[in-house]
């Protein structure tokens, strides 16, 4: 086989990330949901409640998505998974500071997906590498700190993160099997060029 | 005609008149003579209201009322005796109102004008609060104090049944002062002015649902409202998952009336206010109990060095996180203070202190307090009295004989104040299951050693032991792992 047909090691390494990309945010999109079940029974929320957005996360739903460069879609994700980061430690701390070990359920459940959100925000920065460009500084894009809310308004700005969290899980799949189309141009949007 | 007089401080009065002649008249000419005071006074006056002495016993007045020009056309006398005066104090100055909004109480602060006045008489403060735009009466309350011939501040709590957020409060206030000796009539004064303590329904853009994050106790009422902006209406307010009928309070505010809260969940009891364009606030209540008297209350030491002191806290308040019941243990003796780091969810709690130089006796208060209540328990021990040593540790069993073994093992902790008793169980394969009691010289976490003898030569034994204190005995310590030994042939 000539030896342009046969993908480069970055090629080989891109599509590894991609796919298990897509599997991290599947699972997270599938934790989100039973997270967003305890959260809202455990806050004593109406499901249906409409929530305004939250400061300081870009929004899922991205105009001109398919035209987005693969980079672009790169740089989008981590900085909401590195807003995410920061909003569920928020979210962490208060719940601790409002029912201490009194539960520990969502607790946990808040904990795990924390985990899962950093997980995927170095999985981003690693494709980003591949870019030879590498992420863009952790410092200053995280949300702002939180202003001081009631607790009503924590129970709901911690609703509109998670609901947010979830379309971010679905478009992450979305964006992750966009890039992980072979060759330039096929799908995969000019800006992540082959072996760059 | 209609000549009244009226003091306001026991010593000047007012008297004010009629004049029935449809004539119109120039000034007049008022005179009066006391008894106590022979000398008549005379003056003009073109008011029909002059202000003289209050008189010892009476007061003879003759008032003659001049036409236009000057010549007089009708002339009066009058006696004025005690029991004709009136006595009507003014009517109070408030000097402040405050809201303490947290709390719902308005701090009433007023001077009582008492150096216009002889000691010690009686004074009766009436004080009304009014609420809503409709200025409705709330309720009226009778304050009493003494006068001292001093202007003191008096001061009036009024604690709301309502958030101060929700609407204005008013507040008005007037006095009676009861001079026995004073045989006129007496009535109470003029209301002073109204004092306002605006609601968040009077601030431009004042919005939000109050009280805020609050916690009550359960079984009580709670009022609970909304405050919008001008054009808003409200839809409708929920308390947990049920809608409440609405409270007019004002043209930008509504309330509901929650009676005998229940326990809220871990998470409080949301309170949702669904406005018009969509709009939504809401607060988070949290109800619950004041901390139970703590149960069985226990202090022991496993090391003299720190106490150990546990307890059952008895029914869930059913508050969490900072709301939750705090523990401090304060020894009266040494006037220390130890505040305790509690899980909520453990079934028992624990709390350390140091064991003090010098110091057997410890006279224990265990303070608990959460938002709605606060409690106590007490214990007073001598801690050598509550040895509870840790388990044994790195026992050993040696021996170069048939029929004796040396045991030896370490326990953690300074016991040298006090012998300590242990206990060695002995078993052999045929059920066979001694008990052996040593006791010894405590140490600073030391190693103790024990001899047994009368043993069965070449059979295998199984060892362990367990400690406690010698004098007043208290616990055992656990077991210590057991230790395998079997003897030598004979």
């Amino acid at each position: 086989m000539a030896a342009a047909d046969t993908p480069s090691a970055t090629t080989l390494r891109r599509r590894d990330l991609c796919s298990r990309g897509i599997r991290l945010a599947r699972k997270m999109r599938s934790d989100v949901a039973d997270l967003l079940d305890i959260y809202v029974e455990r806050q004593g929320l109406d499901a249906s409640i409409s929530v305004a957005a939250v400061e300081g996360v870009p929004a899922a739903a991205a105009e001109h998505w398919s035209e987005q460069t693969g980079t672009q879609r790169l740089l989008d994700n981590l900085a909401a998974y590195r807003a995410f980061r920061t909003l569920l430690a928020q979210m962490l701390e208060e719940q601790r500071e409002q029912l201490g070990d009194a539960d520990a359920a969502l607790g946990r459940a808040l904990a795990a997906v924390l985990l899962q959100v950093s997980a995927f925000a170095y999985h981003l920065e690693e494709l980003l590498e591949l870019e030879s460009r590498g992420p863009p500084g952790d410092e200053g894009d995280g949300p702002p700190a939180p202003p001081r809310l009631s607790l009503f308004e924590q129970k709901l700005r911690g609703l509109g993160v998670l609901r947010e969290l979830a379309q971010w899980a679905v478009r992450s799949v979305r964006d992750l099997r966009q890039l992980a189309r072979p060759g330039p141009g096929a799908g995969s949007a000019p800006g992540l060029a082959e072996g760059q | 005609q209609n000549l009244k007089c009226v003091t306001h401080n026991l010593r000047k009065m007012v008297c004010t008149w009629d004049v029935s002649s449809r004539r119109r008249h120039g000034q007049t000419d008022f005179c009066y003579t006391t008894i106590d005071h022979p000398l008549t006074e005379c003056f003009k006056t073109k008011e029909k209201r002059v202000e003289i002495p209050v008189p010892e016993s009476s007061t003879t007045i003759k008032i003659t009322t001049n036409s236009i020009s000057g010549t007089p056309f009708a002339t009066r006398e009058f006696e004025i005796r005690k029991k004709d005066i009136s006595f009507i104090p003014l009517a109070p100055h408030i000097l402040s109102l405050t809201p303490d909004f947290p709390t719902s109480t308005l701090t009433l602060k007023w001077s009582d004008n008492g150096s216009i006045f002889p000691y010690g008489l009686d004074a009766f403060w009436q004080i009304e609060i009014l609420r809503k735009e409709t200025m409705e009466k709330v309720t009226q309350v009778t304050y009493y104090s003494k006068l001292t011939h001093e202007d003191i501040i008096l001061s009036w709590n009024w604690t709301s049944d309502m958030p101060l957020e929700c609407t204005s409060h008013y507040v008005k206030i007037r006095c009676y002062i009861n001079v026995t000796q004073f045989v006129g009539h007496k009535d109470w004064s003029d209301w002073s002015p109204v004092e306002e303590s605006p609601g968040k329904d009077t601030e431009p853009h004042g919005s939000g649902v109050f009280p805020q994050d609050t916690v009550v106790a359960v079984g009580s009422d709670v009022t609970i409202c909304c405050v919008h902006e001008e054009g808003q209406q409200i839809k409708r307010m929920t308390y947990g998952p049920e809608a409440y009928p609405l409270i007019r309070l004002s043209s930008r505010s509504s309330a509901i009336r929650v009676l005998n809260a229940s326990a809220s969940d871990t998470s409080g009891t949301n309170v949702v206010c669904s406005l018009s364009e969509d709009g939504m606030d809401g607060t988070v209540l949290f109800v619950g109990y004041a901390p139970d008297i703590p149960q069985n209350l226990s202090c022991e030491t496993s090391n003299f060095e720190l106490i150990k002191c546990t307890w059952k806290p008895g029914r869930p308040s059913g508050l969490y996180g900072k709301r939750g019941t705090k523990y401090s243990l304060f020894e009266r003796i040494s006037g220390k203070n130890v505040s305790c780091e509690v899980n909520e969810m453990n079934k028992e709690r624990v709390c350390g202190f140091p064991v003090l130089a010098d110091q057997k006796t410890y006279n224990f208060l265990l303070g608990v307090s959460n938002p709605i209540g606060q409690t106590e328990a007490s214990l007073l021990v001598d801690i050598s009295q509550r040895v509870h040593p840790k388990t044994p540790e790195k026992l050993t069993v040696s021996g170069n004989s048939s029929t004796s073994v040396h045991l030896r093992w370490f326990i953690n902790g300074s016991f040298a104040e006090i012998r300590l008793l242990c206990q060695i169980e002995i078993s052999n394969g045929h059920s066979e299951q001694k008990l052996h009691n040593v006791s010894m010289p405590g140490g600073k976490s030391s190693t103790y050693t024990a001899q047994l003898n009368t043993l069965h030569p070449y059979t295998k034994y199984w060892f362990r032991v367990r400690c406690s204190a010698a004098d007043h005995f208290w616990r055992w310590s656990d077991w210590s792992r057991i230790e395998e030994h079997t003897t030598l042939e004979a």
